[in-house]
């Protein structure tokens, strides 16, 4: 009898997916089973990852450098590098009680580089949505503006002006914009009623955009689970098992 | 590209490959360096802290001068600076890449520790036969079978006679190619999504149980989400079209147009507050960082 | 004394909150597996920011070359695959080179790697150009510094692909500097387009470090709300979201765009009349699973109104 590896592979996924899916009913030992399961491969595989995808290419092979084979130029071998390697151990210090201040210079240089890049990344991030936020308010045109696809071509094209609803939406955009940043005024106390309305004017249009962000939350948790379940029933059981395309 | 393809001039910061010089120059680099880290260890308490701080200063003034500094436009491969300044530009623009290398070294160094973190957990549950060692000895074994099959995996494709290993349908594939495929495939990549998925199961519960319009906010939210769930589905959108079809003004009405008014006018602007808000607080975390004003615990 | 069932004494209001969620992960469950036997296409209307992406893709030309950062895993293949299989079937039928790379998890140069030769495979199968590794995209794998590594992208790209090496077909591994597809590139703004296909923040790494090279989004559901400020203020060229987005483009894969016909979808910004692939596989994971979404999506609107009029139908009993 053959190895038909496909069938294999997706019966160990399919028991794999209903071992871990015990856990809805309550905390069983299928599901601590799988659970250390999945934590040791993704390790073990993150070791794996961590020398073939990276240190072996930016570090062994720059160090070493390499000669001329299977088509590909040789490459000098650039020492400095291995100065990187007590560095980098520094880290494992961490574990002592004498010297774990040590593991604070790797992550220093790490974080130092991280928070140095953070004016550019700010400016590149933000200064956009700054100015994409301060929209015009006042209109140039009438209040309806045409719709192109059923304008009557006899009339001219849809003219550059700001029309009126243009107008009101943006001013509605820059409002709640203004609003949700006079809610986050944590720093003194709020006395003015302007303030304090906006405030909560803010609490209730952020409330919106949570009601945004939950909904498209629940199609992608959901989504997870449609793929799931097309996973077991459509790939395992109709593809799999029945050979039914 | 032809740049890579040519052989890097030899200068006293690299060697041949394979020559006795780079052996030597490794050999004493690396006494080098494990001298100065002997040497940290002897560092007096009262000055660990400034050491602490001026590798972190140094480390960020790199990428604070790198955005300041102007960087050279249409710089040619052979080019050289005309004088100072912009040899420093010159400078910069030229060690970026290698400062993003030594990053991407050190971290992956100290990604090993949270494997190291792990194994030194469940080897202790299992040595001293704690509650459940028995799931500890589940994990370690799969992390260690992983690890074998992976690196018999990936060593076996380096060698050129195996190169039809990488095409489709499990062409000269062995033991040790189905095992890394099984082991990733079969389970690790099905039990990931199968993790993620459970979720969904809590957000209904938790949305049947606490989604509740006690009060204005609540009712704001639970109405932008019931809006913006319909406008996913493309059925409820065709339906409800044809029931507002009619006059352009009506139009407006749409389940597609309201939710797309609501994305761009109120959704988006209350998104942004929120970014504005967490970008100043990200923008002063990194400075503080950067000049080390950050107070923590722990010995020092 | 007799003994009174605590059930029975429930008023409506209160059973309406107190469905068992056992019945309701059933419920949920069937809802999820049923439609996926019956699939069916459902009519749908692409938003802007799908129309603009597929636009934008579709223009790029024969030979051109575009960076793909693809930071997604097999956990959310529900999203991201089906957003990765359109991109590279509208890329492949373009003949489009790309250039793959990963900054967020040591996972996704694989799944990349597999769901490019899924493709190609399909492509191959229907008589059309088989794409090859190497000669027609490179994987270049896994960067640990994803900050790093975006802000020496914008520098200087050569030095990321420095000493990387990838798989030609049948031949043991070579460096990337020699293959075709990275011919006359020089630095980033030589690539057309930058495409995060993503499930995490790299999004937010990539739009604060690189500046030279227009930028599209491929994200999960979580993320669209974020990623349309970033739409809305031009920092991204169109983006594609969730199992809608996908679905999106691959409804437009198959109507084309102002394209005149039964299905016709119209573009609010141009009139530029762009075919799509009729007769081509178009649909994928996105016509498979929007049928569920549906019912998935409808339990919950009614799982959250039944609890909500169970409540006020108890406030009004004790009231």
């Amino acid at each position: 009898m053959s190895y038909n590896h496909e069938l294999v592979s997706l019966s160990v996924g399919a028991i794999a997916t209903i071992g871990l899916y015990t856990i809805l009913y309550r905390e069983n030992k299928f599901y601590r089973f799988f659970e250390h399961l999945f934590l040791g491969l993704a390790s073990g595989w993150a070791l794996v990852a961590l020398w073939t995808e990276t240190l072996k290419v930016m570090w062994w092979d720059k160090m070493l450098g390499s000669a001329a084979a299977d088509g590909n130029q040789a490459a000098m071998g650039y020492w400095p590098y291995v100065m990187l390697l007590p560095v980098g151990l520094l880290g494992y210090t961490v574990f002592s009680k004498k010297h774990n201040w040590l593991s604070r210079i790797p992550i220093g240089i790490i974080l130092g580089f991280y928070s140095g890049q953070q004016f550019n990344a700010w400016t590149n991030r933000y200064i956009p949505q700054i100015s994409g936020s301060m929209k015009s308010i006042i209109p140039t045109a009438g209040f309806f503006k045409p719709d192109p696809n059923t304008l009557n071509p006899a009339l001219g094209p849809v003219k550059g002006d700001l029309y009126g609803s243009e107008a009101l939406n943006n001013l509605i955009f820059v409002l709640t914009i203004l609003c949700v940043l006079s809610y986050f005024l944590f720093s003194f106390d709020v006395k003015s009623k302007v303030i304090k309305n906006a405030s909560l004017a803010g609490r209730w249009l952020l409330m919106i955009g949570f009601g945004a962000i939950f909904g498209t939350t629940v199609m992608m948790r959901f989504s997870l689970l449609i793929d799931r379940m097309y996973f077991i029933w459509i790939e395992f059981i109709k593809q799999g098992i029945l050979h039914i395309k | 590209m032809e740049l890579l393809a040519q052989l890097a001039p030899k200068t006293f910061w690299n060697a041949q490959n394979g020559s006795g010089e780079l052996f030597i120059k490794i050999i004493l680099g690396l006494l080098v360096s494990t001298g100065i880290v002997v040497a940290l260890f002897k560092t007096p308490n009262q000055l660990r802290r400034w050491v602490i701080t001026a590798v972190t200063f140094f480390s960020g003034l790199f990428y604070v001068l790198f955005w300041i500094y102007p960087t050279p436009i249409n710089r040619q491969p052979d080019e050289a600076p005309r004088n100072v300044l912009e040899g420093f530009s010159f400078w910069l623009s030229d060690a970026q890449p290698v400062v993003a290398d030594l990053t991407n070294i050190i971290a992956a160094f100290l990604i090993g520790l949270g494997i190291y973190s792990l194994l030194r957990v469940h080897l202790g549950r299992i040595g001293k036969q704690q509650r459940d060692w028995q799931f500890s000895v589940v994990l370690i074994a799969g992390m260690v079978i992983m690890v074998i099959f992976g690196y018999v995996d990936w060593y076996m494709r380096l060698d050129p006679a195996n190169a039809k290993m990488a095409g489709s349908g499990y062409v000269g594939w062995t033991f040790w190619q189905f095992g890394r495929d099984l082991l990733f495939n079969g389970l690790l990549q099905n039990m990931d999504a199968g993790m993620f998925s459970i979720v969904a199961f809590y957000i209904l519960s938790a949305a049947y149980r606490a989604f509740r319009a006690r009060s204005v906010e609540a009712t704001i939210l639970l109405v932008t989400a019931l809006i913006v769930m319909l406008s996913l589905m493309g059925l409820i959108e065709y339906f409800w079209a044809q029931g507002v079809d009619g006059m352009h003004l009506s139009n407006n009405f749409k389940l597609d147009n309201v939710a797309r008014w609501l994305r761009a006018n109120v959704q988006t602007p209350a998104i942004r507050g929120i970014d504005f808000g967490v970008g100043i607080g990200l923008l002063s975390m990194g400075v503080r960082l950067w000049l080390n004003l950050e107070k923590t615990g722990g010995s020092n | 004394m007799a003994i009174t069932d605590p059930a029975a004494n429930k008023s409506l209001g209160e059973k309406l909150q107190s469905v068992p969620k056992p019945v309701l992960y059933l419920v949920l469950f069937m809802l999820a597996a049923i439609p996926l036997f019956f699939p069916v296409k459902l009519p749908n209307k692409p938003i802007d920011a799908s129309v603009e992406m597929f636009t934008n893709v579709m223009a790029l030309p024969e030979g051109s070359t575009v960076l793909v950062e693809s930071d997604w895993t097999n956990s959310t293949r529900g999203e991201s695959m089906g957003e990765m299989e359109a991109l590279l079937r509208i890329l492949m039928r373009k003949k489009v080179k790309f250039v793959v790379y990963t900054i967020a998890d040591p996972q996704a140069p694989q799944v990349s790697r597999d769901t490019i030769r899924k493709i190609a495979d399909e492509e191959a199968k229907a008589g059309r150009y088989r794409y090859k590794p190497f000669e027609d995209y490179l994987v270049l794998g896994y960067y640990p510094n994803g900050e790093g590594t975006a802000s020496a992208i914008n520098n200087k790209f050569v030095s990321i692909v420095s000493g990387k090496k990838d798989w030609p077909e049948n031949s043991a591994p070579r460096d990337v500097s020699l293959s075709p597809v990275l011919k006359g590139i020089k630095s980033v703004a030589d690539f057309k387009y930058l495409i995060v296909v993503t499930a995490s923040s790299t999004t937010n790494t990539v739009l604060e470090r690189i500046t030279k090279v227009p930028m599209m989004f491929m994200v999960t559901g979580v993320m669209v709300p974020e990623t349309t400020t970033y739409y809305a203020s031009g920092q991204i060229k169109g983006f594609c979201g969730g199992v809608k987005g996908v679905y999106d483009l691959e409804t437009l894969m198959e109507n084309g765009l102002n394209v005149e016909g039964p299905n016709k979808i119209v573009s609010e910004k141009s009139t530029e009349v762009i075919p799509g692939f009729p007769g081509m596989q178009n649909t994928g994971k996105g016509m498979a699973y929007y049928p569920s979404l549906h019912f998935a999506l409808f339990l919950l609107i009614l799982a959250v109104v039944t609890g909500n009029v169970g409540m006020f139908l108890a406030k009004r009993k004790g009231a």
